[in-house]
């Protein structure tokens, strides 16, 4: 017998005579009418900087954000209009990293990111800006999940900048990943 | 590691008496951790969510063959390879394959306590693996060789000046740099070995079984750098983290991440699938090692078992009066506080840790912490119960009882014994072990007249 089913027969022997527990159904959280006002609120919270914006507000914002600077990276699902005139960098020399969000999560605060999309970009660079889709926007997670059909390799839920209180009990940003998280909401 | 859970009551000790400010930096840390979890259940319906938590586990550790085969069904499925560890040679089996088969030079940790348990780390520097753990905390206890104080802060019982001075001795820094500056020393030192190690290696908080995801929560970002940098990741799982169905993180997550810190989700939450598709960035070996470690012992408890559902929040640690003296090395073992006093005697044996279910005021603080409501102040009884059954209570106890039953089995000693209490005065200042009551209060002074004595008086006043 190998260490597989040693380990399967061991617990099937300490079930023999266990009662078996029923699996609850998942509850119905009550919808709120509109989640981006949430949204925004819990992002602040969770240390972001939250924009509702137009497309073409969030390209100025992004293109304000990359002056001065000698490049960006971005996650490959950032649409051709945000890369117009920015010179494309390899996320490990990037100053910022652009993604575009699969979805965001108000009730946490959340924006879930694909790995498909890229994982460098939305972690090495020290900015992080994520552009997302209002109508993307769920109010709880237990909803984003409910409606995920297909599952990307690593999907990142991000819920503010890296940080730590490791040091003394002291919250610092910017351990390892992003300490700027910036977040477009696109009307 | 090697447990020293039997030393406890002596480590405590020493630990109050030659580190004094660990039980300052230990109860501020915790209150903290308290507060802010509190807060945080004070949001949401907490009682419905807890009580949905325990009957999910529960339903999870009652089907848990089935959910174990399933899950490494959709593991493989998914790319990943699938492993079983029984002990900890098994696990090492596996790592000195996978360093030798890949010329491994250099490896990058995210904390997680069962690669503590199985002893990773020296394992890895046996084979002539640099080892970096990432989590900042464990970076620090790591640059100290010292093991986790906290299963969630694993360095919460060092001050900011004791860190001031490692950091002035290893890297130079100055002796009152800032935690930033600090920090950012780490971050460099931790870039360059995630992107140069050639293997990741991670714990997990939940394995699903129906989409055979890893789910790992943080608030770094070490550990999506962890395990998406290099070639490599090799997840250990303890075979008690499975969770049905993918939408039961939607509860999990959230939950833990309350009880642990009091957030509302943990910053990072990486739900991994398997290793990269072509052409996209990521691994492109993923190993899963189930491991049971003493984990179907301990399922076969008809009591104990219960300690499975826990999820690892460190709550009940936060809780505890007793946790907060001195931290979590003198437990002696990789689980400290409240569920560890519950946890490692199931995982070891009681002869090994028996000292630990004693570690408790059975103040009831840790149950009303615990998200996944685990009874551990029955739990911390049942074994002490068996301690005594077995002849491992300590010795003071178990001649102190003797003596006890002794007196109250016979009138005639009892008689002597009360009398001579009654007779004697007692030397209050002597006995060290009446000290510390009789400070704050006024002498000890034994009735003049027994019980059953003024028992009757009374009865005959009454009826008078
Ligand atoms: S016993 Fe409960 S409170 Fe303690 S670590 Fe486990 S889940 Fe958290």
């Amino acid at each position: 017998m190998d260490a597989r089913s040693r380990i399967l027969s061991r617990i099937q022997r300490a079930l023999k005579d266990r009662p078996k527990a029923l699996l609850p159904e998942h509850p119905h959280p009550p919808f709120p009418e509109d989640p981006i006002p949430l949204l925004l609120a819990r992002l602040a919270e969770n240390g972001a900087e939250p924009h509702l914006l137009s497309p073409e507000g969030a390209q100025a914002l992004l293109r304000e954000l990359a002056q001065g600077l000698p490049g960006v990276a971005f996650g490959q699902g950032v649409p051709t209009p945000f890369r117009e005139g920015l010179n494309p960098l390899p996320p490990e020399e990037a100053p910022l990293g652009v993604s575009w969000a699969l979805f965001a999560v108000a009730e946490t605060g959340t924006l879930a990111l694909s790995s498909a999309d890229g994982r460098r970009a939305q972690l090495l660079p020290p900015t992080h800006l994520v552009l997302v889709e209002r109508e993307r926007v769920y109010p709880t997670l237990l909803q984003a999940f409910q409606d995920l059909k297909e599952l990307p390799i690593a999907l990142g839920l991000h819920s503010g900048p890296s940080k730590s209180a490791d040091i003394g009990q002291v919250m610092v940003k910017g351990v390892h990943g992003p300490g700027r998280l910036i977040v477009a909401v696109l009307t | 590691m090697r447990a020293k859970a039997k030393l406890y009551p002596k480590e405590a000790a020493r630990l109050l008496r030659e580190k004094p400010g660990v039980r300052e930096a230990v109860t501020g840390a915790t209150l903290h951790f308290d507060r802010n979890r509190l807060k945080a259940y004070a949001e949401v319906p907490i009682a419905e969510w807890r009580e949905r938590a325990k009957a999910i586990k529960d339903h999870a550790l009652s089907h848990l063959d089935q959910y174990l085969e399933l899950a490494e069904k959709r593991l493989k499925e998914n790319g990943v390879q699938v492993h079983y560890a029984e002990e900890p040679k098994d696990a090492h089996r596996l790592l000195r394959e996978i360093v030798e088969r890949r010329g491994v030079k250099r490896a990058v940790k995210a904390k997680s306590m069962l690669t503590e348990e199985l002893g990773v780390n020296p394992l890895l520097a046996s084979l002539g693996v640099e080892v970096y753990e990432t989590d900042l905390g464990e970076y620090l206890i790591q640059l100290l060789g010292e093991p986790p104080s906290h299963i969630v802060g694993p360095a919460i019982h060092l001050s900011l000046k004791e860190i001031q001075t490692l950091f002035h001795e290893r890297f130079g820094t100055p002796l009152d740099a800032s935690p930033e500056a600090l920090a950012q020393v780490a971050r460099k030192v931790l870039r360059e070995a995630f992107l140069t190690a050639e293997l990741g290696i991670s714990g997990a908080n939940f394995l699903v079984a129906e989409t055979g995801t890893l789910a790992l929560m943080e608030n770094e970002g070490n550990i999506r750098l962890s395990t998406s940098l290099p070639k490599v990741h090799v997840a250990f799982v303890g075979i008690e983290k499975l969770l049905p169905r993918f939408q039961d993180l939607a509860l999990f997550l959230p939950l833990t991440a309350r009880a642990a810190t009091g957030q509302r989700l943990s910053t990072f939450v990486s739900l991994i699938q398997g290793p990269a598709r072509k052409g996209e960035e990521g691994p492109e070996e993923v190993h899963v090692v189930l491991v049971d470690h003493g984990r179907t012992a301990l399922l076969a408890d008809p009591e104990a078992w219960e300690t499975l559902r826990c999820l690892r929040c460190g709550a009940c640690l936060n809780a505890c009066p007793v946790y907060r003296q001195t931290g979590g090395h003198p437990y002696g073992y990789v689980y400290s506080g409240p569920i560890g006093a519950v946890l490692d005697p199931g995982l070891l044996s009681l002869e090994e840790a028996y000292p630990l279910p004693y570690a408790s005021t059975l103040c009831g603080a840790c149950l009303e912490a615990c998200p996944v409501k685990i009874p551990i102040p029955k739990l911390l009884l049942t074994w002490r119960h068996r301690a005594v059954a077995e002849g491992l209570s300590p010795a003071w106890e178990r001649a102190m009882l003797a003596a006890y039953r002794r007196v109250m089995e016979s009138p005639a000693l009892y008689r002597l014994f009360s009398k001579a209490l009654r007779g004697l005065p007692l030397p209050q200042d002597l006995l060290p072990l009446l000290r510390a009551w009789t400070e704050g209060r006024g002498p000890l002074k034994p009735s003049p007249k027994p019980f059953h004595q003024l028992w009757r008086e009374m009865e005959e006043g009454h009826g008078r």
